[in-house]
């Protein structure tokens, strides 16, 4: 899944000076006596994917919410496009887009009518609702089951449906809560292109997520929260330049400990499966040099991959931080 | 639907009036849809149809007995009015406490149950003012409750079939048993808005509706205790009970059978007046209060009384409302009627303050569904 990782572009994306995605700055919010989220500050630009990554309980869905304009802030501000949801509610829910992490379909409606009342509900005209509702079950291959009750659509179907539904109104912020959860490989790795094209055609896009390696090839930038706070905010790029581990197993385990040693490597031994050793190399060059050097000494390397994606080496590193 | 327009929380409507209506049509659209779908709703549709025509059959067939007996065992013969009015009272009574029953069954969850779907959300991050989803609902849960009437409407007219009655009568009765459920309908919509869990707003909706059916008439109860008070009478003189006869002159009806004199003095009495208000709130008597009937002429024996159940309950609570000053024999040294007529109604002020409470917690159901949230209920998840 990492392998292809760095040959995700940036896509050339229009720029409209209307379009300026989404922030939020010091935005607290309280419920009685919990902080959910306190000084956060995000930034989700046009085109770009952003994840925002945070174990449970650090207040994801309740920055996504307060994104999403369903929930005000106690303090702090947050625009979209430039305005406030606080008073052009309209004109922030034309463009917002936004996926729950709970699945919400109405089960005895078909996927069709679920999209129809959607859209009424977003005030599109009329007469292209019909189109718009067959081109978006198009997009998230629902075509074949769009006349059926929507209780008998599995958890990924409901899911995508869900995205089709966020997408309806074409808006121009899509915030996406845990999207791939329950989604199979395949759905995923759709979902993935999916986000990418949506991010080419100029939308803002928030993910929050556990599956970090998914992450690692949609998002072009992760902010990372914990404790209601942003803890760091770095793209990808940075993210994979600051280093990430990768995993070694050879036939000879020893042979293949005596050269690293050699090479003046720190290295450790890893208590997997299998019998492998870790260790971080700064970038893909480093990584290229080091398996000539070990294939040259006649080392039998059976593996030699990543073992973790960027993100996710920023992350392990900052729950190290916090303990 | 215009009993509702004057409740306080419609948002200020000007600019987007029809925008704003065809928001609330599809909102209801989307509801009946799901309702339609579900087949418990017409299995209760089912179950009520047969009670209902059970209770009509039941009644019409003891009616039928009563007369038999009284017409093997005793030469007297009671007026031949027919059944119609009697099967019409019981079958209005029951259809109105079924549909009080039913309503808040039908609107108790209409919120919340969304919000613990996850549904609600997705309506609130639309284009949808909550105004509009609570009136989409408000009415969507109105039009299933109403599906209940219309299946008792045939049992109604029956009624008016079988002698007695006037299709008039059909039409009050079915427009009051509407506005009541409606008012029922409000008051769950509104309670689900407020409250966190789909059980207990039913639970709340159901004391509610208790509230107004008992609770009425227990307040009232107690609070005549607390009424007393005294009254300006002086001595009535009842006329010889000799000369008591069937009097076939229908304006000797309106005299009182007394006269007054002597000066008047401070007679211990109950206010009722004072408490008759929370009376006038039960449904029963907004439904019965507002079904017209004829002035009663003399029944033959010189008194005057109220005939069948719903009468009764009207003139009762007119009674209580009219307080000694209206009903106290020679209150302030007058002769007063022994039958209040039509003219002063009750449902009015009941069904006023009935539709006070429900707009009131629909002005609270609406403020809670406002985005983005400022405060939430303890415990609750907006999404």
């Amino acid at each position: 899944m990492t392998e292809n990782w760095d040959q995700i572009g940036i896509p050339a994306r229009p720029e409209s000076p209307r379009r300026d995605g989404i922030s939020a700055s010091a935005v607290s919010r309280r419920f009685g006596q919990v902080h959910a989220v306190e000084h956060m500050d995000f930034h989700a630009p046009a085109g770009r994917v952003t994840a925002l990554i945070g174990p449970n309980g650090a207040g994801k869905t309740t920055l996504l919410l307060m994104l999403a304009s369903l929930l005000a802030p106690d303090s702090g501000t947050i625009t979209v496009d430039g305005l406030d949801p606080q008073h052009h509610s309209a004109e922030v829910r034309k463009r917002i887009g936004w996926m729950p992490d709970t699945l919400g379909v109405w089960e005895s409606l078909t996927a069709r009518e679920i999209l129809t009342q959607i859209a009424r509900f977003y005030q599109l005209p009329k007469a292209g609702i019909p189109q718009r509702v067959t081109a978006m079950l198009e997009r998230v291959r629902l075509s074949d089951l769009a006349d059926q009750p929507a209780r008998v659509l599995s958890r990924g179907q409901q899911q995508r449906l869900s995205l089709a539904r966020a997408l309806i109104h074409d808006p121009s912020v899509l915030l996406l809560d845990e999207p791939a959860s329950g989604l199979d490989p395949g759905s995923r790795v759709e979902l993935r292109v999916t986000l990418r094209q949506l991010a080419a055609e100029g939308k803002s896009i928030v993910v929050s997520s556990h599956v970090l390696s998914e992450l690692d090839e949609i998002a072009d930038a992760a902010v990372f929260v914990n404790q209601g706070k942003t803890v760091r905010h770095q793209t990808t790029d940075e993210a994979s330049a600051s280093g990430r581990r990768y995993a070694i197993s050879a036939t000879d385990g020893t042979a293949l400990a005596a050269k690293l040693t050699e090479l003046g490597l720190a290295f450790r031994v890893e208590d997997g499966r299998r019998p492998a050793v870790s260790l971080v190399l700064l970038n893909d060059d480093d990584a290229a040099r080091l398996l000539r050097d070990l294939v040259l000494a006649g080392v039998g390397v059976s593996s030699f991959a990543p073992a973790s994606g960027a993100l996710e080496e920023t992350y392990m590193n900052l729950e190290g931080e916090r303990r | 639907m215009s009993e509702l327009t004057d409740i306080p929380q419609r948002p200020a409507a000007a600019g987007f009036g029809a925008g704003y209506l065809a928001g609330i049509r599809d909102v209801v659209v989307l509801e009946l849809k799901q309702r339609l779908r579900s087949r418990g709703w017409y299995i209760m549709l089912a179950i009520w149809f047969i009670l209902t025509g059970l209770v009509t059959w039941l009644t019409w067939a003891s009616w039928n007995a009563q007369r038999e007996a009284q017409r093997a065992y005793s030469n007297f013969m009671p007026p031949d009015t027919g059944p119609g009015s009697m099967i019409f009272e019981v079958v209005l009574a029951f259809v109105l406490l079924f549909a009080l029953l039913v309503a808040p069954a039908l609107s108790a969850n209409a919120v919340n149950g969304d919000r613990a779907g996850g549904t609600l959300a997705i309506l609130q991050v639309t284009l949808l003012r909550p105004g509009q989803i609570l009136w989409g609902k408000f009415f969507a849960a109105w039009a299933a409750a109403l599906a209940f009437l219309v299946a008792s409407t045939p049992f109604l007219i029956i009624g008016v079939a079988l002698g007695g009655m006037t299709p008039g009568h059909v039409l009050v009765a079915l427009l009051m048993l509407a506005v009541e459920v409606g008012v029922v309908c409000a008051i769950g919509v509104g309670i689900s808005a407020l409250a966190g869990r789909p059980l207990f707003s039913i639970v709340v909706t159901y004391l509610a509706v208790a509230g107004l059916v008992f609770g009425s008439l227990i307040a009232f109860g107690l609070g005549t205790g607390l009424s007393q008070g005294t009254i300006m009478a002086n001595q009535a003189q009842y006329r010889n009970y000799e000369q008591l006869r069937p009097v076939p002159d229908e304006t000797v009806a309106e005299e009182p059978a007394y006269t007054c004199s002597g000066p008047l003095r401070a007679q211990p009495t109950v206010r009722t007046e004072r408490v008759a208000w929370m009376l006038a709130m039960n449904p029963y008597v907004v439904v019965a209060d507002a079904i017209p009937y004829t002035v009663r002429v003399n029944s033959g024996f010189g008194m005057s009384s109220p005939v069948g159940a719903i009468e009764s309950i009207s003139q009762g609570a007119r009674y209580a409302m009219a307080g000694p000053e209206g009903t106290y024999p020679c209150a302030n040294g007058e002769a007063k009627p022994q039958y209040l007529a039509q003219s002063t109604p009750l449902w009015p002020l009941g069904l006023g303050l009935q539709l006070l409470l429900a707009g009131l917690l629909m002005w609270l159901g609406w403020r809670s569904l406002r985005t983005p949230a400022h405060r939430l209920a303890r415990g609750t998840r907006i999404a």
